[in-house]
């Protein structure tokens, strides 16, 4: 009987005999790697920041009618935005004692990334958002979301942009008629319905 | 007994042909949802939280309840055969499941999870046909004060005492508090936080939020890590799906103790069921070790059994609570509740005088739910992992089109789409860097209902504080709500402690 516990990453990538140098660069690497490795998370402390300004600018331009007995609107989002404040400080002391890393899983073929996110994958994802909602009612929805699709697939690492385009157009189709003529739903036609 | 009366009324209800066939639809929907990696019931729920505006509200609360249940069920296939559970609740279920699977017992495995969530599901269905009348009952006496306890009870439980970090938990269910504020303020008729957008004047719609932040920022999610995961390795169902004598006689003990372990928890609102999952496996492990041959560690069924029970049992009584208080104690029961304003019916006290048939049809859609998903997951299970052959480019770009879908269907307007976009990618961030979802969700439905319910309470008292704490009900809730925080103080500094010996 072998040992309960399954192969580690570690173990699984000698099996393959991956050479290791990738990995032993990359563990001299991180010293160097500066102050920001592993404190990404204070962009967490800078969206709370920001969303107590948002919080701040609704208050200061908040119209409140005469003679409104406290507590009044304003109220509530007062007590939001110290909180957030508070955490926001909070966040900012937790990252600089304790960066996190992430444990960066043993990739097959033994690849190392400067950053933990593949922000290549994730733009390709919101440019398809982006471009299907700006074109939506103008494209209709079989032809936007078609785009959609496809942008997603593509940011998702699938090679085979030509019978991606086949595949959207036929799941986009798909879904307008179960969904457009089928449930009644309101989804816009585009150009396409005027012909 | 008038509650059997009222539930075989509902029995009526529920049982038509047509409702049949919804309770089908979602058991089917939820599950597949639920089997797709990475993606639980939450999800499954917020996807198709749009599409059931199309039906009227006893036939799409009945959808619901099959989703939602069959998202568990599906969260805990995956758990056991690719080891990838969907949400925290099925991470207890992949210890020993998953080993079970590698071990080539994966049929008995899923059938072990699926008699267990029927039980757990089954015994909390009858508790709260039982206790959610008295419940709501009892809570209408409840004034602001006491509503505004509820609430802060809720926050304070699902953002600190769940997660792992309390500054990051608080952090998420601050920004769904004051995303809950934009608008017009109900008291004053007040814009808030609108920035003079007029799309912006009736809030931010929970619907956009629900699937910005559970289903297109987890997309965004998968996108950055997709290339760069190694995949995990699937398991072939294989063997008999049914469980031998002396199997079934293990488990038993197991799924009882499991189910007692959870029930409890869907009422006091401490957030989700993963505290009673592992609070379940826990047990049968520290049972386990005193037994002449400990079977943990080599795919123990009563590992799998105990959590799997307490797992359904907890998310049956939550639906409960839901009903009879208004109170969502997790990210889907959020979502529940959303679903309920949006047909502008308000869970809590009063919804079982005045909606008596939807909310018996809905008790007794429970149990058919849980009929309908024990036939569909028992003989099937093999066939639902045949989903896992869609390659994941594909199915997330129809995942991110269902979004899409869902959030115009609903608003008919592109600004709701660039709202979902930005979300959404904050969503992402607080994914990234380990920040939970769930009070972010917590926040936005109850939000409303902490403010008004603060401000009507001082209000009344001109501005005294001490109205807060005016009645025993209150002054009972604070005492709890310190009691759970001391000792979850206490378990994170001995689980530390213990780390550093």
């Amino acid at each position: 009987m072998s040992s309960p516990t399954g192969p580690t990453p570690e173990t699984s990538a000698q099996l393959q005999d991956v050479p290791p140098p990738v990995r032993t660069a990359v563990g001299t690497d991180t010293a160097d790697r500066g102050f920001w490795h592993g404190r990404s998370g204070l962009v967490l402390a800078a969206l709370m920041v920001a969303f107590s300004l948002y919080l701040v600018y609704g208050i200061v331009t908040m119209e409140v009618p005469e003679g409104t007995d406290f507590p009044g609107p304003a109220f509530f989002p007062t007590i939001l935005v110290v909180v957030a404040l508070v955490l926001a400080v909070l966040l900012v002391l937790h990252y600089l004692r304790s960066p996190e890393v992430p444990e960066a899983p043993a990739s097959p073929d033994g690849r190392t990334w400067r950053t933990h996110s593949d922000w290549t994958s994730v733009a390709w994802c919101v440019a398809g958002f982006f471009l299907f909602a700006l074109t939506l009612e103008w494209l209709g929805w079989i032809l936007a979301a078609a785009l959609l699709f496809w942008f997603v697939a593509r940011g998702m690492g699938s090679r085979r942009p030509v019978f991606d385009v086949t595949l959207a157009l036929l799941m986009s189709s798909a879904v307008y008629l179960a969904f457009a003529e089928g449930l009644q739903l309101n989804l816009p036609a585009g150009f396409l319905g005027g012909i | 007994m008038e509650s059997i009366e009222l539930l075989l009324q509902g029995f009526g209800g529920a049982l038509t042909p047509a409702n049949l066939m919804w309770v089908l639809l979602g058991c089917l929907l939820g599950t597949a949802v639920g089997v797709l990696p990475g993606l639980g019931s939450s999800m499954a729920v917020a996807l198709l939280l749009p599409m059931t505006f199309a039906l009227d509200p006893t036939a799409a609360f009945i959808m619901f309840a099959g989703v939602y249940f069959g998202g568990l069920f599906g969260d805990s296939t995956m758990a056991i055969l690719m080891n990838t559970p969907g949400q925290a609740s099925a991470i207890a279920s992949t210890f020993e499941g998953h080993r079970m699977a590698k071990d080539g017992r994966a049929a008995q495995a899923l059938a072990t999870a699926a008699i267990g969530a029927f039980i757990g599901g089954m015994t909390a269905a009858v508790v709260v046909v039982f206790l959610a009348p008295q419940l709501a009952a009892w809570s209408a006496n409840f004034g602001s004060a006491e509503f505004f306890a509820l609430a802060l009870f809720a926050f304070v439980a699902t953002s600190s005492v769940v997660s792992d970090s309390a500054v990051k938990g608080l952090a998420s269910l601050v920004l769904g508090l004051g995303i809950a504020t934009v608008g017009i303020d109900a008291t004053s008729g007040t814009e808030r936080g609108t920035l003079g957008v007029p799309e912006m004047f009736d809030g931010i719609s929970l619907v956009t939020v629900t699937v910005a932040v559970l289903a297109l920022g987890e997309v965004f999610h998968m996108a950055a890590r997709i290339r760069r995961d190694p995949h995990a390795v699937a398991m072939r169902p294989s063997g008999r799906p049914w469980l031998s004598g002396a199997e079934f006689r293990e488990a038993a003990p197991a799924w009882a103790r499991g189910t007692a372990i959870g029930l409890p928890f869907g009422v006091i609102p401490v957030g989700g069921a993963e505290v009673p999952t592992f609070m379940a496996y826990d047990l049968e492990r520290r049972l386990d070790r005193r037994r002449a041959r400990p079977t943990f560690g080599r795919g123990s069924i009563r590992g799998l059994a105990a959590p799997e029970a307490a797992g359904n049992a907890t998310t049956g009584t939550a639906m409960g609570a839901l009903l009879a208080l208004g109170l969502p104690v997790s990210a889907t029961a959020a979502i529940m509740l959303a679903a309920f304003r949006q047909y502008g019916l308000q869970p809590g006290p009063l919804l079982f005088d005045r909606a008596p048939d939807l909310v018996w049809s809905l008790l007794a859609s429970f149990f058919v739910a849980m009929v309908v998903l024990l036939i569909i997951n028992l003989p099937f299970a093999r066939i639902w992992a045949k989903l896992l052959l869609i390659p994941p480019p594909y199915l997330y770009a129809g995942i991110t089109m269902f979004c899409g879908l869902g959030v115009y269907a609903t608003s008919g307007s592109r600004f709701d789409l660039f709202m979902l976009l930005g979300i959404g990618i904050v969503g992402f961030v607080l994914r990234r860097h380990g920040v939970p979802l769930a009070p972010l969700m917590i926040g936005m439905v109850l939000g409303p209902l902490a403010e008004t319910s603060l401000r009507d309470a001082l209000l009344s008292s001109n501005g005294d504080y001490s109205v807060l704490v005016g009645s025993w009900i209150t002054l009972l809730l604070y005492g709890v709500l310190l009691l759970v925080v001391l000792l979850t103080v206490r378990s994170k500094i001995v689980s530390r402690t213990r780390k550093d010996v």
